[in-house]
């Protein structure tokens, strides 16, 4: 592997877990997903790239970083997926380390250099599946993966399981009150016209974000409501940790929420 | 081993079975790339559901079209070489009329050709823009940090048969029979080369861009261009 020059961080999800990976583990999760999770567009996209270096401009932190090459696009999948694949999946834990370094925190799957490769080569997807790799092999940064583990555990990402999520939003409608006489919060009416889901954090620090909400949908007279059960979380950090079998859940819950309170749209907050 | 290349034997087996082998490897290999890449595509869960041939077109010809898309309006002296490059690379060796004069001989049929004085000169360009696609690989930090040897030899392998042809166009070099042989050797080598090297984007492009211009256009409403 290369050098690339990087200021050592260390974070004890990406450094702790990465001291129990065996060989074996790291070989047989890259072979799993590269192989049999993946397919036509990897192959393709793999097989297709020149080297051409035309998506660099297009990625902020290889501007950012004053146009140092090892944070362009294409260096990215250099340093990871190109990496795994030349090494036959053979990698160390350091590699792991690395990969993840790269994939969680020096690119936010933002897309913006498919959008400058000739090709059309979808290089986001490419980092969604190293990360999906070292999500599977749990060296993943840990507030990340804590919100990932809350997913699992709460259905929300930020730890506010489902019956705080009612008293928040009651008390709030209290508060609302002394702004606009009988605002409502409405939950779980049925056949409203829309379902706001909002994000975790509407629902932990920044109430006063669903307070907005609130008073908007009400002045506007919007016919709205609020599933009082699971499923009312619009965020999915799962996704981003390469947990797709608790993303699917909580995808599935989100709409299925929608489908029981039978709106017709969903609004999302940031 | 100048005298082996120059051989009637060699020159009778490169411009003929060798050829129809290279031609065979390189149609063949292509096909064999293409129903690959379709099989795995039908495996991929997203690919067909998304694709759509209105916003497929939309995106390769703005990729096809010098300076249609914002990446080649931003990049002008690139977006300038690498059209240079790709068509003279394609129109050249086709409507050549040596190439021709060849084909009439065998099948009694020719297409349109281009004057001899043009080929030359788009030979040319095809050699200075490789030369500076060499540079750039040697130079530019953000090219050289993701440069291969194999990036190198597939370069070569686009660029042989065009500094051979020229110099056995001119007779330079080595004497004509023998540059000759090994212009012949060139192309051929190129041919069997592009299904199996990363010149395959040839093939790809089109594919790439019909993705991901489908993703952008029928799936986000947005562009990738």
């Amino acid at each position: 592997m290369i050098k690339v020059e990087r200021r050592p961080v260390s974070d004890p999800g990406i450094d702790e877990n990465a001291k129990k990976l065996t060989p074996e583990q790291i070989e047989g999760v890259i072979r799993h997903v590269l192989e049999k999770e993946s397919a036509g567009r990897l192959r393709t996209f793999v097989e297709t790239c020149i080297h051409c270096g035309l998506c660099s401009d297009a990625c902020h932190y290889y501007l950012a970083y004053k146009r140092d090459p090892s944070y362009s696009p294409v260096a990215k999948v250099r340093l990871t997926l190109w990496d795994m694949i030349r090494r036959k999946y053979r990698v160390d834990a350091e590699s792991i380390k690395m990969y993840a370094r790269i994939s969680y925190a020096e690119c936010n799957i933002c897309k913006r250099c498919s959008m400058y490769c000739p090709f059309g080569i979808d290089i986001a997807y490419l980092m969604t599946v190293v990360r999906r790799i070292c999500g599977l092999l749990g060296v993943v940064p840990q507030y990340l993966q804590d919100q990932g583990n809350s997913h699992m555990y709460t259905y929300s990402q930020s730890w506010v399981p489902q019956d705080d999520w009612v008293d928040t939003a009651l008390w709030l409608e209290d508060e609302l009150r002394m702004d606009i006489r009988n605002g409502r919060i409405p939950f779980d009416k049925e056949g409203a016209e829309v379902m706001y889901s909002p994000h975790s954090l509407e629902a932990k620090f920044k109430t006063n974000l669903l307070t907005n909400i609130a008073k908007i949908m009400n002045v506007a007279g919007v016919d709205w409501t609020m599933p009082s059960f699971d499923g009312w979380d619009s965020t999915n950090q799962a996704m981003h940790v390469g947990d797709y079998e608790t993303m699917g859940m909580v995808e599935r819950m989100h709409f299925e929420a929608a489908m029981r309170l039978k709106v017709k749209k969903i609004i999302t907050s940031e | 081993m100048f005298e082996f290349l120059t051989s009637p034997a060699v020159y009778q087996f490169i411009r003929g079975p060798l050829v129809w082998l290279s031609f065979m490897i390189f149609i063949g290999g292509n096909l064999y790339k293409f129903l690959s890449m379709l099989s795995l595509a039908k495996k991929d869960k997203v690919v067909f559901p998304y694709i759509s041939l209105k916003y497929s077109l939309r995106s390769i010809l703005h990729w096809i079209i010098p300076f249609a898309s914002t990446n080649w309006r931003k990049r002008p002296g690139m977006t300038v070489i690498t059209f240079f490059f790709h068509t003279c690379l394609l129109v050249t060796p086709v409507f050549l009329i040596a190439h021709n004069a060849l084909i009439k001989e065998s099948w009694n049929f020719r297409l349109w050709t281009i004057p001899e004085t043009i080929a030359d000169v788009m030979t040319v360009v095809v050699i200075l823009c490789a030369l500076i696609f060499l540079m750039r690989r040697l130079v530019v930090p953000e090219v050289k940090f993701v440069t291969f040897g194999t990036d190198y030899l597939i370069l070569s392998l686009a660029v042989l048969p065009f500094i051979t042809g020229f110099l056995a166009y001119h007779q330079l070099l080595f004497a004509y029979e023998l540059m000759g042989t090994l212009h012949i050797l060139a192309g051929e080598l190129m041919l069997i080369a592009i299904p199996f090297t990363r010149l395959n984007h040839m093939v790809y492009f089109w594919f790439t861009r019909a993705y991901t211009g489908s993703e952008f256009g029928a799936v986000r409403h947005t562009r990738d261009y």
